[in-house]
């Protein structure tokens, strides 16, 4: 079948990519001038406890070896140990992962179920006011950095207005609709960029399509408005709008770190701006790894998804 | 005449960054049922731009028809609602265009592009609408139709693609078919091929056929009557054998002198006489043009000629022209 | 040929050819605004220290937390610091990082593309490489980077540059790789044109447009990394008045004093807003086609 065939070979092309970001994660901390362990013991350690340091997470082994045996013990899923709370980072992770998946997944859902109506209606009245409003919207919210308008909103719908709570996150468990509550202002905040740009990608390549002969075609056969625009037209117009979905994941992991801050939300970002201030650094790279994975897993969905998209993209 | 399509003083306007373009200019004829209709004239005169007013598919942003009338079966098109407009486009009257390549959808199969005209059109089931497909496509000689209801534009040829057009503009037995240049992208041997089956398509469910080209060679072998056009207005129009036999605008008498010809010999220097051609330009349609459109080109041109429009008039025998030194 | 009173096409004359500046920006609405808010925060940033009122390092617990008056106008924060002062710049730290690491990344990202292009084994390993970075996260990139050492303004460019880096050799390298495809090329390497020359004549002009353009988005990201990595406190030192910094510094107090935050934080959207719009502009007219792509 010719579309398994394209899944496993984009499978085995995100092979090299993760190799790249191991080989990066394993020589982040052999990258910083100065004795690795030194930098992990602190400013002010004492040689021994250096020492103690170099020992314990075998940083005296041959490099080639250290890699080896860090590999091997990622591949089974050990991530190493916290140097600050001893605890294993995987499990410091798991801990913290609902809070960053549901705001992820909350604020990816919002936006595109939000943004490419926006796109669609902005492309099919061209010029006209809603045209002109969405894109406005859309110039305004890419250049809204993600903490201003968090502090915007909770400025307003927190603290003047007292509709949402001004932080916090609460866990599904105790509650669906405090967790609702608790995901809004996050959402909206780490969304509006994504919404902009997935709003004015729609928009663009609705705009290419609706120009071209087929559609003139599909008017020509007398076919309702919503079947030309949402089958003839944005079936076709989909393929540039799902890969800045992709592209536009990096921006919304890097935004989950700044919202959990400025929300207070228990999840990985927070985990990770504590982590590296404290120079906490195996999980630092277990973060890194998570967060790169994520991002390749999510552009192979992309991709896989073109050959559903497109029947000329299958190969 | 039995005229299912009476277009009258047709004027379709576009606005552009030179200033108002007359792209029609006060057009006027019959269709009659089941007859195939020739509108013929060059790059610009005004051809598809009618075609495209008869349906009302001029996109409104950029253009409009100003003025005049488009009757089908006695009802007045162009005050009917968009609604309205839609029902009967692919159904009742139908078009296909030059480019087969890119007037399919690419992402959607040849099944479901058939099919979705008959159950919009006709309201039955999709099940029905795929029977329809398939048997359109066994109509227009497409073989092994069943697999190629599945089937993207991409894996067709470029005369099949333009058989699946024809499949899908005759998927509801329109009344009228309006064919833009359907084989000017194709090559020599598969004009042939569609053409021929446009013919015995006609023939088997009535439609009327207006064929819009620029080639007279497709003009002689398929057309009943002609219309030839110039700058947005009609010239002459005439049965088809009239129209080649005594050809009586210059414009028209003009197009015949230009056709190359292999059966002219050669001189005692053994050489062959130039090919004739018609000097000037065509006329620029963002002023209003005073006089004969031809004027400017015209060896039998007089002052009067230059300053009134001749009134089209009727030669006798179906053979009309507009000029004031062969049509009097 | 007897005259006529229908125009023939040949007797338009050519458009007129003179510049003129109301035209320029009629015609350039975007890059006109972009250009003339960058240009006032350039100019706001140079001259701060004649337009700030107050001592923006000055600390006076005494007026802590004011809302703004005529002495603050845009009030003071916890530590008495005036905040219009210490916004102003604050200009200076987005506009140093936002143009240095265009700067630097573009002209790397020139190099690097531009080896790409020519050289396949160079090509296949720095791409893969490029990959790797482009898939982690930026900002955790640069916070990993600047925690290997002191941190300092330098450290903060260079571990924005890091991440930016790999958008501008994708887009130098596409180009590259089409011009090379073009016929014209081919034949002028069998005519015996050097490389060099090539390389000169019609590969680099052909690069400058989606250049520039990247090289806009890439310096409105980094004011935006910047201020990221100043608000969670890895980025420039906390004295040094950076819009991150002013921000993160009014998180505990905003209920009450929400003009710490909500004003630098408009002086960044807007900064940033600018060069998008310039971006966005010169895209427009340097290259239609590119509109298309992002």
């Amino acid at each position: 079948m010719v579309v398994t065939a394209y899944i496993v070979r984009r499978l085995f092309a995100t092979l090299p990519v993760m190799a790249v970001v191991a080989l990066f994660v394993f020589f982040l901390l052999r990258l910083a001038p100065g004795d690795p362990a030194a930098i992990i013991a602190g400013e002010d350690a004492t040689n021994e406890a250096i020492e103690a340091v170099r020992a314990r997470l075998g940083l005296d082994r041959p490099i080639v070896e250290q890699f080896a045996v860090w590999l091997w013990a990622l591949l089974q899923g050990d991530m190493g140990v916290s140097i600050f709370s001893n605890l294993p980072v995987t499990r410091l992770i798991a801990q913290r992962l609902e809070p960053t998946l549901a705001l992820t997944l909350s604020t990816l859902f919002i936006a595109v179920a939000l943004a490419i109506p926006i796109g669609v209606v902005a492309a099919w009245k061209a010029r006209k006011l809603a045209d002109r409003l969405v894109m406005g919207f859309a110039v305004l919210g890419f250049a809204m950095p993600v903490f201003v308008l968090a502090y915007v909103l909770i400025y307003f719908f927190a603290v003047q207005w007292q509709l949402l709570p001004v932080q916090g996150y609460s866990p599904i468990a105790e509650g669906f609709w405090p967790f609702v509550e608790s995901l809004i202002l996050p959402s909206i905040a780490l969304g509006i960029t994504y919404m902009a740009l997935i709003a004015r990608i729609t928009r663009a390549s609705m705009l290419e399509v609706l120009q071209q002969d087929y559609i003139r075609t599909a008017n020509a056969k007398g076919l309702a408005t919503d079947r030309v625009l949402l089958l003839h037209a944005l079936k076709n117009a989909s393929v540039p709008i799902v890969t800045v979905i992709g592209i536009g994941i990096a921006l919304l992991i890097s935004g989950v770190v700044i919202t959990e801050t400025v929300f207070n939300i228990p999840g990985l970002g927070r985990l990770t701006v504590d982590a590296v201030l404290k120079r906490d650094y195996p999980i630092v790279q277990g973060l890194i790894l998570v967060f790169a994975a994520a991002k390749v897993i999510v552009n192979l969905i992309i991709d896989i998804s073109y050959a559903f998209l497109d029947p000329r993209i299958r190969y | 005449m039995n005229a299912i399509l009476q277009i009258r003083d047709l004027h379709t306007q576009f606005d552009t960054l030179d200033g108002v373009v007359r792209a029609v200019d006060g057009v006027s004829f019959d269709v009659a049922r089941g007859e195939t209709l020739g509108i013929v004239g060059e790059s610009g005169c005004g051809k598809s731009v009618t075609a495209l007013s008869i349906l009302r598919l001029i996109p409104p942003e950029t253009g409009r028809i100003a003025q005049g009338s488009i009757r089908f079966e006695g009802t007045e098109l162009t005050v009917l609602s968009e609604e309205e407009m839609k029902r009967l486009r692919g159904h009742r009257i139908s078009m296909i265009f030059q480019e087969p390549m890119t007037s399919l959808n690419p992402v959607l199969t040849i099944g479901t592009q058939i099919a979705e005209n008959v159950v919009r059109h006709l309201r039955v089931s999709w099940k029905a609408g795929r029977d329809r497909a398939r048997e359109m496509l066994d109509l227009v000689r497409i073989a092994d139709a069943a697999r190629r209801l599945d089937e993207y534009p991409h894996q067709l040829s470029g005369g099949m693609r333009q058989r699946v057009m024809i499949a899908m503009a005759l998927s509801c037995a329109p009344q009228v078919l309006i064919a833009d240049e359907p084989t000017t992208a194709l090559d020599v041997t598969i004009q042939a091929q569609i053409l021929d089956l446009m013919l015995e398509l006609k023939e088997k469910t009535g439609t009327a056929i207006v064929l819009i080209t620029h080639d007279l060679g497709v003009v002689a072998e398929t057309t009943e009557r002609v219309v030839v056009m110039y700058a947005g207005r009609k010239v002459e129009e005439a049965p088809v054998e009239a129209l080649f036999d005594d050809p009586l605008h210059p414009y028209t008498r003009g197009l015949m002198q230009a056709i190359p010809r292999l059966d002219v010999d050669a001189d005692a220097n053994g050489e062959r006489p130039r090919l004739q051609e018609i000097p000037g330009l065509v006329p620029l349609l963002t002023r209003p043009i005073v006089g004969c459109a031809f004027a400017a080109r015209c060896s039998l041109a007089t002052d009067h000629c230059r300053s009134a429009a001749p009134p089209f008039v009727d030669a006798g025998a179906g053979h009309g022209v507009a000029c004031w030194e062969t049509g009097a | 040929m007897a005259a006529s009173s229908a125009v023939l096409a040949d007797d338009l004359a050519p458009p007129s050819r003179r510049f003129s500046l109301p035209t320029a920006i009629r015609r350039n609405p975007t890059i006109a605004l972009g250009g003339a808010l960058l240009a006032a925060l350039i100019v706001m940033a140079i001259f701060a220290p004649l337009i700030a009122t107050n001592d923006p390092f000055k600390i006076a617990p005494v007026n802590r937390l004011r809302p703004p008056s005529e002495r603050w106008w845009f009030g003071t924060d916890q530590f008495g610091r005036d905040v219009f002062s210490r916004t102003v710049y604050g200009a200076r730290v987005s506009l140093i990082v936002g143009l240095s690491v265009a700067a630097f990344s573009s002209l790397l990202g020139l190099a690097l593309g531009l080896a790409c292009g020519y050289f396949k084994r160079i090509d296949s390993i720095v791409m893969r490489v490029m990959d790797g970075l482009m898939a982690i996260p930026s900002i955790l990139l640069a916070i990993a980077l600047i925690t290997l050492t002191r941190p300092g303004l330098g450290i903060v460019i260079v571990a924005i540059v890091i991440p930016e880096v790999p958008r501008i050799v994708r887009v130098v390298r596409a180009v590259v790789l089409s011009i090379r495809a073009q016929p014209y090329i081919e034949s002028a390497i069998a005519g015996g044109t050097k490389n060099i020359k090539l390389l000169a004549r019609h590969v680099l002009p052909n690069t400058l447009a989606p250049l520039i353009v990247q090289s806009t988005y890439v310096c409105a990201s980094a004011m935006l990394i910047e201020a990221g990595l100043s608000f969670l406190g890895a980025g420039v030192p906390p004295e040094v008045p950076s819009w991150g910094n002013i921000i993160a510094q009014g998180r505990s107090f905003f209920q009450i004093a929400p003009w710490t935050i909500l004003i630098p934080g408009a002086f960044l959207a807007v900064t940033v807003l600018a060069v998008n719009l310039l971006g966005d502009g010169l895209r427009d007219r340097l290259d239609p086609r590119l509109a298309r792509r992002l």
